[in-house]
């Protein structure tokens, strides 16, 4: 062990140093500086979004000229309107079935996935396709499917040229089963990649036990992949009570109002019938509907992932 | 032999594989099946597209006719000028998102601040709000203010995409990241800009590159900004694809498909590229694998 | 190179308290040691020193200076992480010449930049390893890497926290032997934490013994051996731990309850009061011979002899009271008597608590109580 002196630095020994002190306050402020930008592209989009708010306790309408005040009309109005109600049963069946549908399978093709047969492993590479496709791209492509006399669907499944995929009765469900065919994926790769970060030591415990496969899967499978699920329900059921895509370009929201989604309806009163205040209350109820739907999906799964956490010790 | 480590659930093979291999294989027939039809279709003459179904002599024309005037004609769209614009109302927005969503997903992801929560779920909750809700407003500001039908208006309205996404999956990234590697170049005598530079940001590149790519889809797959906030001259792909459909009373159910294909192309492109990352971005960072 | 002097020194992560004012003086190129379990805020004494708590205060002077409010770049110190804080895309060479480039730490042309790197690697036995990236270190090699990141550069202060906790033993106690020699080590005052004992031993000036946010007591190696402040110091210092006997006092002498140990301990101690004895295990020594009366003597049989290589560690009965010792002697077998002494100096008295404080070394009892003893 060599204790040679280092060579000095060019200049004398230790540079000379003037420490400038920083003031407290100014350290505490140094995350907020940070955010400003973030923050005032925040403001930026907040400020049409209170204004839309706003439009709603207003007669804000293209045919009106000088739009006043009139406190809850709106509501009352829209409320009281059978076709508002039709649009909110609408969104509910599509909300509702597209996620469960969409979580079930979801859940099965990962669980098939995780299994990583040679089949899964060349199919998980492209699984994500459909997700990825724009959803108003996939309701173009499914439109030129669901075409009765041109279309491919009727004529590979038999069903002759007058079965009407988006006719009364089955435009819904044809919508929903686009919805399915998009985001069942999303589902999928999310619990697929959650079963995957789980930890094995429970399971190879339990198979010396001789534990079934069903047990296992009941007692700590779902148990621990349950987080992982939620966070995938959340993003779904969320994003599909403001579905517009590609039910817009497959149906627009006809016909009648089966498929009259509530982002339809609005963008019906806002856009084609230039009655923005109409509109923006549509808008402002849905927007209640997932402000109040997120904090009690998001309470369940903090309840969720504590639990699983707890599990894994 | 050294068997395979298995991950919970999963088992070797069994009678009951084969049957789960074919439950599988008919997911995939109706997954992949109308990206199938899609490229079949676009493949198609005019002749063809009513004619047949899976036997027909392909052809090239269609790309042709959808990117020429031919097609500008039918739609009252230029197709390659909407691909200009969504390049660069995506490649804009992204970038916008970056330079502001970086310092915003350091903050939160290193300091516990005041107000930081508050920050990061309203940012959240424009991921999750109805568009409409802002659209209206936005339509009747942009016309004062002359954004209507314009890249910079886009721009703008994009970042309700791009920014939830690309600061909350970061946020995740520099979660990770050990604060100790930044204090050891702030004892190494560097500031914390330049300990930040040369430290903090090398190490989240692939979280930045993945959430920027993620971001550009997405952006690049919204429909419903648009549709409302453009007009003829700086429509993006997504709208001049549905602008097929309608073409002049004739179905031209070919050049949509041509269409959808090239708008479907470039998302398809940077999804499998990112796969690795895909989960962590889509559950916004909320999914760590 | 310079001093550092802390006083009062508390640090907070948000409602838990991690330091309840720290107050700490070293000289010019002391090697000063902080020893302490983990939890007792080791790591977070070092970082406020080096102003990466946000939750600090308390006055912190580095060469004289004041460094309130002064930023870590400018404080002059170099600090090497437990967690090592290797910069992952960089190889060890250039992790070595991070603070030599940043322009805060003297000028350095590239060839001095080398020459100082090979000497400090050298010096390290990590000179073959400039090329690899942190990731294809082991612990000990990335460890030594963070420890050269600190050597390679002029400081006013040394920060080394657990700086060989990652070594495996043999390389430990090798490093440990050749850090005292380092000439840049002794050469500039040193804050080094860790939880060994025995590094503190041997490495330190002086030792600081940190419990849960304190300093409990600060001395040098002897000090700190000889004279524990209370039982968590007596008990933190040593393997196997001191041996701790509750014991009563009656009339200047204590006796443990079955009346196996029996000394004085001074007049002071009022009677009735209960006091703990302590005695290293080391500090027990087997006798064949008639026991001397000028040492304690304590009698007793084998229950447990367990044989570590050069010493053998034995489990005591001494009336009914569990005492280790610690012995060359292989002859001894489980089921022997046996006969301890133990110096007078050696035995240590603690009040009553927890941690209890020392009082003081005991003392020869008068025969009058030794008889009350043997009754």
């Amino acid at each position: 062990m060599t204790t040679t002196a280092p060579p000095r630095p060019s200049g004398t020994g230790t540079p000379p140093r003037a420490p400038r002190p920083v003031p407290g306050w100014r350290r505490g402020l140094r995350p907020y500086l940070l955010s400003i930008p973030a923050v005032l592209i925040i403001v930026g989009i907040l400020y049409p979004f209170v204004l839309g708010a706003y439009y709603a306790f207003l007669n804000y309408a293209a045919v009106v000229p000088r739009p006043v005040f009139v406190g809850l009309t709106n509501f009352v109005e829209v409320l009281s309107d059978p076709v508002f109600w039709a649009s909110v049963r609408v969104t509910a069946i599509y909300a509702v079935t597209a996620t469960v549908v969409e979580t079930v399978l979801g859940v099965g093709i990962a669980l098939l996935l995780n299994r990583s047969s040679l089949v899964g492993r060349i199919f998980e590479r492209v699984l994500i396709l459909p997700l990825m496709i724009a959803p108003v791209i996939a309701g173009v492509i499914w439109g030129l499917m669901f075409n009765p006399q041109f279309g491919v669907l009727n004529h590979v499944l038999g069903l002759g040229s007058t079965f009407d995929w988006l006719g009364e009765g089955r435009a819904l469900w044809s919508v929903v089963l686009v919805d399915v065919w998009i985001f069942t994926p999303f589902v999928a790769i999310l619990v697929l990649a959650g079963i995957r970060s789980l930890p094995k030591e429970p399971f190879e415990a339990s198979a010396v036990d001789g534990a079934s496969w069903f047990y296992m899967f009941r007692r700590l499978m779902l148990p621990m992949m349950w987080p992982y699920i939620l966070v995938a329900v959340i993003f779904r059921f969320m994003d599909s009570l403001k579905v517009f895509d590609h039910v817009y370009v497959l149906t627009a929201g006809g016909p009648g109002d089966a498929t009259r989604t509530l982002q339809i309806g609005a963008y019906q009163n806002s856009i084609v019938n230039l009655n923005y205040s109409q509109g923006s209350t549509y808008m402002f109820l849905l927007w209640a509907i997932v402000f109040l739907t997120a904090r009690y999906l998001v309470s369940v799964l903090g309840k969720a992932q504590r639990r699983a956490a707890g599990s894994e010790e | 032999m050294a068997a395979k480590e298995l991950t919970p659930g999963q088992r070797r093979f069994s009678p009951a594989s084969l049957g789960a291999d074919l439950v599988l294989l008919g997911w995939f027939v109706f997954s992949l099946f109308p990206l199938v039809w899609m490229v079949l279709l676009a493949l198609k003459t005019n002749a063809d597209q009513i004619t047949t179904f899976f036997a027909f002599t392909p052809t090239l024309k269609n790309f042709g006719i959808v990117l020429s005037d031919e097609g500008t004609r039918l739609t009252s769209v230029n197709f390659t000028d909407a691909l200009f614009n969504s390049v660069i109302n995506c490649v804009g927005a992204v970038l916008v998102s970056l330079v502001i969503g970086i310092p915003a997903a350091y903050a939160a992801g290193r300091w516990q601040y005041r107000g930081s929560n508050d920050v990061m779920f309203t940012i959240l909750s424009f991921r999750f709000a109805p568009e409409l809700m802002v659209i209206v407003p936005l339509f009747v500001i942009y016309n004062q203010l002359g954004l209507f039908d314009t890249n910079v208006g886009m721009i703008w309205v994009l970042q309700l995409v791009t920014m939830p996404l690309i600061v909350w999956i970061l946020r995740s990234y520099f979660q990770d990241l050990p604060a100790e590697l930044e204090q050891a170049a702030l004892l190494d005598g560097y500031t914390r800009r330049r300990a930040f530079m040369m430290v903090a940001l090398p190490l989240v590149r692939p979280g930045i590159a993945a959430s920027a790519l993620l971001a550009f889809v997405f952006a690049w797959n919204n429909y419903v900004f648009p549709l409302i906030l453009t007009g003829s001259r700086h429509t993006p792909v997504t709208v001049a694809v549905t602008r097929f459909l309608g073409g002049g009373g004739q179905a031209y159910y070919n050049l949509t498909a041509a269409a959808a294909l090239i708008a479907a192309l470039p998302p398809l492109i940077v999804a499998l590229s990112i796969q690795r990352y895909l989960v962590r971005g889509l559950s916004f960072g909320a999914v760590k694998a | 190179m310079g001093s550092l002097a802390i006083r009062g020194l508390t640090a907070r992560y948000g409602k838990t308290v991690a330091l309840h004012g720290i107050d700490l003086e070293l000289t010019d190129r002391e090697f000063f040691v902080v020893l302490g379990p983990s939890g007792a805020g080791k790591t977070t004494t070092l970082k406020s020193v080096a102003g990466l708590v946000d939750g600090a205060a308390g006055e912190v002077r580095i060469a004289g200076r004041d460094m309130t409010g002064v930023e870590p770049y400018d404080r002059g110190v170099a600090m090497a992480f437990e967690s090592y804080a290797l910069y992952p895309q960089r190889t060890v060479e250039q992790n070595l010449a991070s603070p030599l480039r940043s322009g805060r730490n003297g000028t350095w042309t590239p060839a001095q930049q080398a020459e100082r790197i090979r000497q400090v690697t050298t010096t390290l036995g990590i000179d073959h390893l400039l090329g690899r990236y942190p990731r294809e270190l082991s612990n000990g090699q990335r460890q030594r890497t963070a420890l050269g990141r600190v050597l390679v550069r002029p400081a006013e202060v040394y920060l080394l926290d657990e700086p060989l906790s990652h070594l495996d033993a043999k390389l430990r106690a090798a490093m440990r032997a050749e850090l005292k020699q380092l000439g840049d080590l002794s050469g500039t005052t040193t804050l080094y934490v860790t939880h060994d004992y025995q590094e503190a031993l041997a490495l330190g000036d002086r030792i600081g013994v940190l419990r849960e946010g304190r300093l409990v007591q600060v001395g040098t190696p002897t000090q700190v051996w000889t004279e524990p402040v209370d039982t968590f110091v007596a008990r933190t210092i040593g393997q196997p731990e001191m041996n701790l006997l509750d014991a009563v006092v009656d009339g200047g002498a204590a006796r443990t309850p079955g009346g196996g140990v029996v000394l004085g301990v001074g007049p002071e101690v009022p009677a009735g009061d209960a006091v703990r004895l302590g005695i290293r295990p080391r500090d027990l020594e087997i006798v064949d011979r008639q026991a001397p009366d000028d040492r304690l003597v304590l009698r007793g049989r084998v229950v447990l002899a367990e044989r570590l290589g050069r010493s053998v560690e034995l489990s005591i009965d001494v009336a009914g009271v569990q005492v280790i010792a610690v012995t060359a002697d292989h002859r001894t077998r489980e089921g022997d008597s046996v006969t301890l002494v133990a110096e007078w100096a050696n035995v240590h008295v603690f009040g009553a608590g927890e941690p209890a404080p020392r009082l003081g070394a005991a003392c020869r009892p008068e025969p009058a109580q030794l008889a009350g003893g043997a009754r």
